[in-house]
């Protein structure tokens, strides 16, 4: 066997990080040649993607999408449906046309006010349930049981990593979502297209990584030990030329190198003071900061949730507004600065931003168990809610899709989730159809036999 | 009307050749609108027709309704549903206009003939009725009964030690390659417990490699490894990989545990001890489907009916939907784990590749549908509910238990709100000889167990021996475990699968036999080394001319840890634990699996996810493995926990190498290994911590040869 090019072959294999299959499957060539990435069908216009959850699910009628209608139908019940509060309640928020654009926003969003003519806002969302596991799960993978590989893992599958001492994928929530893990999971694609979780609650270096650091050795001893390692490897190994061990003397190196590389990019700490005012010191902020660190040195894409201790804080219930505006403020001022951010370092035009939650709330109100007047929430809804998109090649400055009057329903250029995950593949070079994984006798897809690529939006 | 078409339809046209791609392009692009946006009010199964025009149906579309045709092939302008679409006659759909591009789909298909596939009229019956020619179906290998095969001749007699041999060997032959000699005895003793057992040879065991190249020591150290508890510790993982157990659910409402399973472990322990006392296979899943019914006097067995009791339980029960999404799983679980048959790809049409109906699907699921999950009481001193169940999930086993027997109707394409004919429950038609029997007893639980526990299933025999061959050799004869089907792998040895399994059965059904009749064999017991030859000819070894090198599990990983820091707690069954804890000492088989949150440690080495069944484990060498490896408190506490034991042993720095390599690598280093040990330590105390644990992080400590 000649031995340059075996090395080269392994070195092309290595385009890995914390879980790239090429080192994997060696024993399993056939099963290897099915888990390849496949490279993008066409160019892509979103190099990497960063998707900011607000977990619990934001209010439409209060953000995105203004509905003056209903203030003249307040307190009048839906029709046909039996709600648990005082009927119709129109937002006692301000909305205003921004930018040069005039994408339509409310006064809860003073800073992204700045980067309307960037935003996309699709007014026309709808999913299929009401309730956040489901809805959580299909936002995720498209499928309401957790059985399927998410949208991050498809574009590990489907692209691999850029760096290849850092994951393709990586979830940043602070604590445990609700369904948890399962929403960053491959399924079943190969294990290493999992993102790699990362506990945000606490942002010291050696919480969020784990084993990146041993305990004691120093750098210099550390090396020494492998050293000694690689020698017995090399023993073993003999003269046979041995892909398999080979793959495993390789990846030792990684690690070692990836200790370096990964201390280095997760360390906000690192970052000047002024960027962490522009962005503020709250844990999403903090996140976001850290998903800018890791999308400029080759993470594909990136999850940041806005959870809070494994709560669902937009999730308002009770006291909707006043937490609209607590919760708005602070997403607000780090999405925004997130964006500029972006933009200052070339990085928006091939970076995606998705901006939403699992669905929407009510147009109208839900009452708490005291009846406070004062204190009335929005229930879950499924059926019209906003979300929106920057960067990565769509069009900016756009308001799409409609729901009718009162907000209820998304009734003109209607994207459903699967039309919004199709949509994201397409910006970042895939065509939805074609990504496919075999499994179970069947060949899967993200968008299983749905999705519609919203061309609309994109920039041409 | 448009006549000249866009430069996209073209290049689609131009790629649409053949009637298979415009089927295709109708399936993709025309059938999901219509079935999103026009089925509602134009079809059989909407509220009423609107206008007298069906557009499910093929006809329907091209008679039209009262305005006249809405088809008409190759004539866009005089097809009224264009029109109707672009909103200029009618306004179709009349909610919201569609998307432009979706119309230009339709002017496309429409200019390219409207090939519609939907030729059968479309009452849910005749849709759903089936085409599947059974009789040809049943000519497939994987459906023929396995039978004996008389020897094949070739010139190795000698080579041989089984039965087994004869089949390898002459496919050698034909391929003009021979396989390796015998491996050296230390080798062989390590391959047998860690393959048997799931751990090193125990230091009782060493000493056995002197005479181990006899054939009656070989046979001894045989039998007493398959005898002892650690065997059916080890095996247990091979059943528990497949029917996903765990301790339960993918998703926790608040701070409720009522879905939780604490008691998964009882059916874990129920398990080892099936395969430690060696029940044989047919009834082990027997009692796993219908223990209360086959042995109802004996309610040791029942905790067996965890192999369903503990499912998957998604969120919204209540709801149709949900409920028919785990009645998929438990006909997947059954039907793949231990058929080989990818039965769930019927749930919304008759299978692509293999000879099984929507039909058969729902005949099956109903068994499951008449079933209910149950949450048993220990004992009668628990809070019950009016069920009888217990309250607290703690003090119950998690079984199942008939209810009401119900029929399904099948849903028309998987959608629980159209229902087409009603199936009895039955098993497969491919399985059975003629037209298969209706189930009668209840839920057709015990029918159904007896189905796939019979030596006239042509699948479920030979799909376990697969698994025990691959966990054995390292490598499956059919490279598609769970997959016999059409779209699966045509097995390497045909005729060595179909006697092993046939003589299998002949033996009881014994597990112990069949590994015993694996490992007795010269192609099991050959070197793992390569030849030029072998990899010229057959670089992937599919016709074993060496023994594969095994990576070892996460289980044996850790294990061998423990054990080599003399730590390894030998107490068989028990709670779940959590096996990242350096304090926790006992196997990793006991680890606590979670459908939530999978422990990181056994998610970084491949432990498959519990919520779906595992056709077999993957294998991933990645840099976080090394990280763990390397730096994980884990690895760090048993490095010195090791060494510790080294230096209570011993004071003097070459019996610490020695003692180093036989209790991780059990056998002495090589003088090479010595010389590099003794550099590496120079007698410097700090430095055999540093040492044993990269022994630890070898890549020798991570195989078995």
């Amino acid at each position: 066997m000649n031995i340059a090019i075996d090395r080269r072959r392994m070195l092309q294999r290595a385009g890995a990080g914390f879980g790239m299959l090429p080192l994997a499957g060696l024993l399993q060539k056939q099963s290897m040649a099915d888990g390849e990435i496949s490279g993008p069908h066409f160019p892509p216009k979103a190099k990497r993607v960063i998707f900011l959850f607000m977990n619990g699910a934001p209010s439409h009628v209060d953000t995105f999408d203004p509905k003056p209608k209903l203030a003249q139908f307040e307190g009048q019940q839906p029709e046909g449906l039996k709600t648990r509060g005082s009927g119709y309640m129109p937002s006692p928020f301000q909305f205003a046309p921004q930018g040069e654009s005039g994408v339509v926003m409310s006064e809860l969003f003073p800073q992204l006010a700045q980067c309307a003519d960037d935003l996309c806002v699709i007014r026309s969302m709808h999913t299929d349930t009401p309730n956040h596991e489901p809805g959580l799960l299909l936002m995720h993978s498209g499928s309401q049981q957790p059985t399927r590989p998410c949208l991050g893992s498809w574009a590990s599958y489907g692209l691999g990593t850029e760096n290849e001492n850092l994951p393709a994928f990586v979830a940043l929530c602070p604590g445990m979502p609700v369904v948890g893990p399962q929403l960053w999971s491959s399924a079943f694609l190969p294990g290493n297209h999992q993102a790699m979780a990362v506990n945000t609650s606490d942002m010291k270096l050696e919480s969020l990584v784990a084993h990146l650091k041993h305990p004691s050795f120093s750098r210099v001893a550390q090396r020494e030990q492998l050293d000694f390692v690689q020698q017995l490897n090399r023993i073993q190994l003999g003269q046979a030329a041995d892909d398999e061990l080979n793959a495993h003397i390789r990846s030792m190196e990684l690690a070692f190198q990836m200790q370096s590389e990964a201390t280095e990019a997760f360390d906000v700490s690192k970052e000047p003071l002024s960027v962490h005012e522009r962005y503020g010191n709250s844990t999403f902020a903090q996140s976001c900061i850290l998903g800018r660190r890791l999308l400029e040195r080759g993470v594909r894409f990136v999850q940041v949730y806005y959870v809070d201790k494994g709560k669902q804080p937009w999730d308002t219930h009770a006291d909707n507004n006043s937490k609209h505006r607590t919760l708005c403020a602070d997403s607000d001022k780090a999405t925004a600065a997130l964006l500029l951010d972006l933009k200052e370092r070339g990085m928006l035009e091939d970076t995606l931003v998705i901006w939403g939650g699992e669905f929407g709330r009510t147009p109208y109100s839900q009452v708490n168990k005291n009846n406070e007047k004062a204190k009335l929430g929005r229930d879950h809804h499924a059926t019209g809610f906003s979300m929106f998109l920057a960067g990565g090649g769509v069009r900016g400055g756009l308001m799409y899709g409609q729901t009718d009057e009162l907000g209820m329903h998304a009734i003109e250029d209607r994207v459903h989730v699967h039309d919004l995950h199709a949509t994201i593949l397409h910006l970042m070079g895939i065509d939805h159809t074609r990504l496919t994984y075999r499994y179970s006798g069947r060949d899967f897809r993200l968008t299983d036999v749905h999705g519609r690529v919203v061309t609309d939006i994109v920039k041409v | 009307m448009r006549l000249t078409l866009s430069i996209p339809a073209l290049l689609i046209i131009a790629a649409l050749a053949d009637a298979d791609e415009q089927t295709d392009f109708f399936e993709r692009k025309i059938r999901p609108v219509l079935v999103e946006h026009c089925y509602a009010c134009h079809s059989s199964e909407g509220s009423d027709i609107e206008g007298g025009l069906r557009l499910d149906s093929r006809d329907g579309m091209r008679r039209g309704g009262e305005s006249g045709p809405a088809v008409m092939p190759k004539q866009v302008d005089k097809s009224l549903l264009v029109s109707a679409i672009r909103y200029e006659s009618l306004k179709m759909p009349p909610e919201h206009k569609l998307p432009d591009e979706v119309v230009q789909d339709f002017v496309t298909w429409i200019e390219l003939g409207a090939v519609d596939p939907r030729i059968e009229s479309t009452t849910p019956a005749e849709i759903v009725k089936s085409e599947i020619d059974y009789a040809k179906g049943r000519q497939f290998w994987a459906f023929q009964r396995p039978a004996r095969h008389p020897l094949p001749s070739h010139d190795c007699h000698t080579w041989c030690r089984t039965d087994a041999d004869h089949f390898v060997v002459s496919a050698l032959r034909e391929n003009q390659l021979i396989p390796n000699p015998v491996a050296d005895s230390r080798v062989l003793l390590r391959r047998l417990a860690f393959d048997l057992t799931g751990l090193p040879p125990s230091e009782e065991l060493l000493p056995s490699v002197e005479r181990l190249s006899e054939e009656r020591e070989y046979q001894r150290v045989v039998d007493q490894i398959i005898g002892s508890v650690t065997f059916g510790e080890h095996w247990s993982r091979l059943w528990l990989d497949l029917m996903r157990f765990a301790d339960d659910q993918a998703h926790i409402v608040g701070n409720n545990k009522e879905l939780f399973f604490p008691n998964s472990h009882l059916y874990r322990d129920w398990v080892i001890q099936a395969f430690n006392g060696d029940m044989p296979y047919n009834q082990f899943i027997e009692l796993q489907l219908a223990a209360d019914l086959t042995t109802p006097d004996n309610m040791e067995d029942d905790v067996a009916l965890g192999f369903m009791g503990l499912g998957p339980k998604y969120y919204r029960r209540s709801s149709p939907e949900v409920m028919a999404d785990e009645w998929e799983d438990r006909v997947d679980i059954l039907s793949r784990g231990l058929l080989g048959l990818t039965v769930a790809c019927a749930r919304c049409h008759d299978h692509k590749y293999d000879p099984i109906g929507t039909a058969d699907y729902y005949a099956m699921a109903g068994v499951f549908a008449s079933v209910e999950m149950f949450n048993r009481p220990l004992n009668d001193d628990c809070e019950k509910n009016d069920k009888g169940e217990a309250k607290d999930p703690q003090d119950a086993i998690h079984i199942l238990r008939d209810r009401e027997p119900t029929d399904l109707a099948i849903m028309v394409r998987g959608d629980v709100n159209r229902k087409g004919p009603i199936v009895p429950r039955r098993f497969l038609t491919v399985l059975s000889n003629s037209d298969p029997v209706t189930f009668q007893n209840g839920s057709g639980r015990l029918e159904l167990a007896r189905c796939v526990a019979s030596p006239d299933n042509p699948l479920t025999a030979r799909v376990f021996v697969n698994r025990v061959w691959a966990h054995l050799i390292g490598r499956p004869l059919v490279a598609t475990p769970s997959n016999f089907g059409n779209l699966g792998e045509r097995p390497s040895h045909p005729e060595l699968l179909d006697d092993l399994s046939v003589r299998f059965m002949e033996h009881d059904w014994s597990l112990k036999w069949l590994c015993r009749e694996i490992v007795m064999s010269a192609t099991y017991r050959q070197s793992s080394h390569t030849q030029r030859a072998g990899l010229i000819a057959d670089e992937g070894n599919k016709l074993l001319w060496r023994m594969n090198r095994k990576r070892l599990s996460v289980e044996q990983l850790r294990d061998s840890i423990l054990n080599a820091a003399g730590e390894l707690d030998s107490v068989v069954g028990g709670e779940s634990v959590d096996p990242s804890d350096p304090s926790v000492h006992r196997r990793t088989l006991y680890s606590h699996a979670s459908r939530l949150k999978l422990n990181p440690m056994l998610a970084l080495f491949d432990y498959p996810d519990p919520n779906v069944h595992s056709e077999r484990r993957a294998l991933t060498t990645t840099p976080a493995q090394k990280l763990f490896l390397m730096n994980s408190p884990f690895m760090v506490e048993k490095a010195a926990a090791f060494t510790k034991r080294l230096r209570h042993e011993s004071e003097d720095s070459d019996d610490w190498i020695d003692r180093a390599y036989l209790l991780l690598y059990s056998r002495p280093p090589t003088p090479e290994e010595r010389h590099a040990g003794n550099l590496f330590i120079q007698g410097r105390n700090d430095q055999l911590e540093k040492y044993v644990h990269a022994l630890m992080i070898a890549n020798t400590a991570l195989f078995v040869d």
